[in-house]
C-alpha cells in the first residue's frame, strides 16, 4: 500500500507544483481585469449598411476566396490571409505580383480596429478590403472588372441581390466595387479569436476563484506580472484586444529595398487623399460613423518609422512579427524589447520605450504569457460558413 | 478714495465665465476657465469632446482657446489636433481629443496668450 501512496504522491507532485496562484496586488488585478472580458459583443459597423447581414457575409466569404477578383486568376484575398495561420501568412514579407515591403497583417478581430493596415491608411474595413483588389502589386483589378464579375456571374449576381436588395445590373462600377468591398468587410467582421487560457485566468481572478485561476502555469502568471508591471507593455497593448490601435516606433528599421517605408506618415497621406474614408460619399451612415478621428488626425514628424500596434490575441499563430516580418518568433520579439538600440527609435524625444534588460527567466515568462493568449482549441471557423450557391 | 480705487481694481481682475456645471475650474492670472469632458470623465483611447467656458479678468472678449493634451512623463502629446468652435460669447466646444495611453495626462488650454492646464489621470 505504501509504495502506491508514494507513487501517487510523486505523480501528483508536478500538478501540485503548477497549481499555484501568485500573490497579485490589487493594482495588478485591476490591470489584468482590463484585458477582458472576451469576446466583446458584436456591434455592426454603421458605415457599412450590410454589416452583420448573413447574406452579405456569405457573399463576402465567397469573394474572399475568389481568384477571379484578380484578372489573371492568380490571387484571392486568401492567397496571403491564410485561415490556418491566423489569417496571416508565414513568409516575412508579402509576395504579390512583386515582393512587398510589409508582412501580411492578421485579420483576427479586425472588426475592433480604428485604423487599418500597418500604416493606418484606411479608417474603415471596406476601404481596406478594396485596396489590395485594386493595387497593381496585388490582385491588380479595377472597379470595372469587379463590377463585371458581380453582374455577369449568375451565382454572384443572385447573391448580391440577396445581400444588397438590388440588381447588380443597375449599379455603376464604382458603387458595385465598393459594395463588393462592403460584403468582404461583413465577412471579415466574423473572423474573431477564441477564448484563451488567459481569459479563463482573468475571469477566475475577477470572481475570486483561486483554484480556477491557479490553472494558468506559474510562468505565464509571472509573465503577466511583467507585462502589466516592469515591461509597461500596457501603455500600448491595452484593453481586451491588447492594442491602443495607434502607431509607435519601436526601433525596427524602416528602410526597404526601394528606399524608406513612410509608415504612419505615409498612412495619413493616403487617408487624406482617399475618396473611401468615413468623410467621403461612400459612408452609409455619417451620423453614427462621423470619422472624428480621421478629421482630427495630425501628421507629425515622428510618424516616420511608426507602425500600428498589433493586437496580441492568438499571437502565437501569426508569426513572423513586426511590420516587416523581421522577427521570426515570440522569443525574438521579447528579446527585441529587452535589448533594442534606443538610437534606432524615431520618437522625437518621446520617453516611452527603453530596453527592458530582461533575464532569461523573464523572457521565458513573457513568452509563456504570450502563448497563453492563444486558444487551446480552435474557435469557430469563419471560412466554413455559407457561401453563395 | 484710495479704498474705492482698490475695489475698482479688484473688480476689474475678477470675472465669471458662462455657467457650466459640473465642471473643473482653472484660475489663471488673466483668465478663469471652466471645462468638462463629454463624456465625463474623458475615456481612455476613445474620442471625446470638451466644453469650455472662459472669461478674461480684464473684461475683454475671449477668442477661441487652443486645446491640446500631453503626457509630461512620456514627453508626447496626442496624435490628434482638436477643433474648437464658439457656441456663444465665452463658450466653446473642442472636438477630436483622444488620449491613447493610460497614465497622467495634462489638458492644455491656450487662451489669449495664457496657458492653463489641468491634470487628468487615466488608469
Amino acid at each position: 500500500m505504501r509504495p502506491i501512496v508514494v507513487l501517487l504522491a510523486l505523480l501528483l507532485a508536478p500538478l501540485a507544483a503548477t497549481a499555484e496562484l501568485l500573490d497579485f496586488s490589487a493594482a495588478e488585478r485591476t490591470q489584468i481585469a482590463r484585458h477582458g472580458p472576451w469576446p466583446p459583443p458584436f456591434t455592426p459597423d454603421p458605415s457599412n449598411r450590410v454589416s452583420g447581414k448573413p447574406e452579405a457575409i456569405a457573399l463576402g466569404r465567397t469573394l474572399f476566396f475568389e481568384t477571379r477578383l484578380s484578372p489573371d486568376r492568380r490571387f484571392s484575398c486568401a492567397s496571403c490571409h491564410d485561415p490556418a495561420l491566423g489569417w496571416s501568412e508565414a513568409r516575412a514579407r508579402s509576395q504579390g505580383r512583386t515582393s512587398l515591403d510589409r508582412n501580411t497583417p492578421s485579420l483576427l478581430d479586425i472588426r475592433l480596429r480604428r485604423w487599418f493596415g500597418w500604416d493606418g491608411g484606411h479608417d474603415n474595413l471596406w476601404a481596406m478590403s478594396l485596396r489590395p483588389i485594386l493595387d497593381p502589386r496585388e490582385l491588380a483589378s479595377t472597379p470595372s472588372a469587379v463590377a463585371t464579375l458581380l453582374r455577369d456571374d449568375a451565382t454572384l449576381s443572385a447573391c448580391y441581390a440577396r445581400a444588397f436588395g438590388r440588381n447588380a445590373a443597375g449599379v455603376d462600377d464604382d458603387a458595385l466595387s465598393i459594395d463588393a468591398a462592403k460584403a468582404l468587410a461583413a465577412f471579415q467582421e466574423t473572423i474573431g479569436s477564441a477564448r484563451t487560457p488567459f481569459d479563463d485566468f482573468r475571469d477566475a481572478l475577477e470572481r475570486g476563484d483561486r483554484e480556477a485561476a491557479s490553472r494558468l502555469p506559474v510562468a505565464a502568471q509571472r509573465g503577466i506580472r511583467l507585462f502589466v508591471g516592469k515591461g509597461n507593455c500596457t501603455f500600448c497593448h491595452l484593453g481586451s484586444a491588447f492594442t491602443n490601435d495607434e502607431f509607435h516606433s519601436i526601433g525596427i528599421p524602416f528602410f526597404t529595398a526601394s528606399g524608406v517605408d513612410g509608415g504612419r506618415h505615409a498612412g495619413i497621406r493616403t487617408l487624406r487623399t482617399s475618396r473611401h474614408t468615413l468623410l467621403g460619399p461612400w459612408n452609409d451612415n455619417p451620423d453614427l460613423a462621423p470619422g472624428t478621428a480621421t478629421r482630427h488626425v495630425e501628421p507629425q514628424h515622428r510618424n516616420f518609422g511608426e507602425f500600428r500596434v498589433p493586437g496580441l490575441r492568438d499571437v502565437a499563430r501569426t508569426a513572423p512579427y513586426m511590420h516587416d516580418g523581421s522577427l521570426a518568433t515570440l522569443r525574438e520579439v521579447v528579446r527585441h524589447y529587452s535589448d533594442f538600440d534606443p538610437e534606432r527609435l524615431h520618437s522625437d524625444g518621446e520617453a516611452i520605450l527603453a530596453p527592458l534588460k530582461l533575464g532569461d527567466t523573464e523572457i521565458d515568462d513573457l513568452v509563456a504569457f504570450l502563448d497563453a493568449l492563444s486558444p487551446t482549441s480552435p474557435g469557430p471557423d469563419a471560412s466554413a460558413g455559407p457561401r453563395c450557391e | 478714495m484710495i479704498l474705492r480705487s482698490l475695489l475698482v481694481a479688484g473688480a476689474a481682475e475678477a470675472c465669471e465665465p458662462p455657467r457650466l456645471e459640473p465642471s473643473t475650474r482653472i484660475e489663471g492670472k488673466q483668465h478663469v476657465l471652466l471645462f468638462r469632458g463629454v463624456p465625463s470623465p474623458p475615456p481612455l483611447n476613445a474620442a471625446f469632446a470638451v466644453e469650455i467656458a472662459v472669461c478674461a479678468r480684464n473684461g475683454a472678449s475671449v477668442a477661441a482657446p487652443r486645446v491640446d493634451a500631453w503626457m509630461p512623463a512620456h514627453r508626447h502629446g496626442m496624435n490628434y489636433r482638436p477643433s474648437v468652435v464658439a457656441k456663444s460669447p465665452g463658450s466653446f466646444r473642442a472636438e477630436g481629443l483622444l488620449l491613447h495611453m493610460p497614465g497622467r495626462w495634462e489638458l492644455v488650454f491656450e487662451v489669449g496668450g495664457e496657458r492653463l492646464t489641468a491634470a487628468h489621470v487615466l488608469d
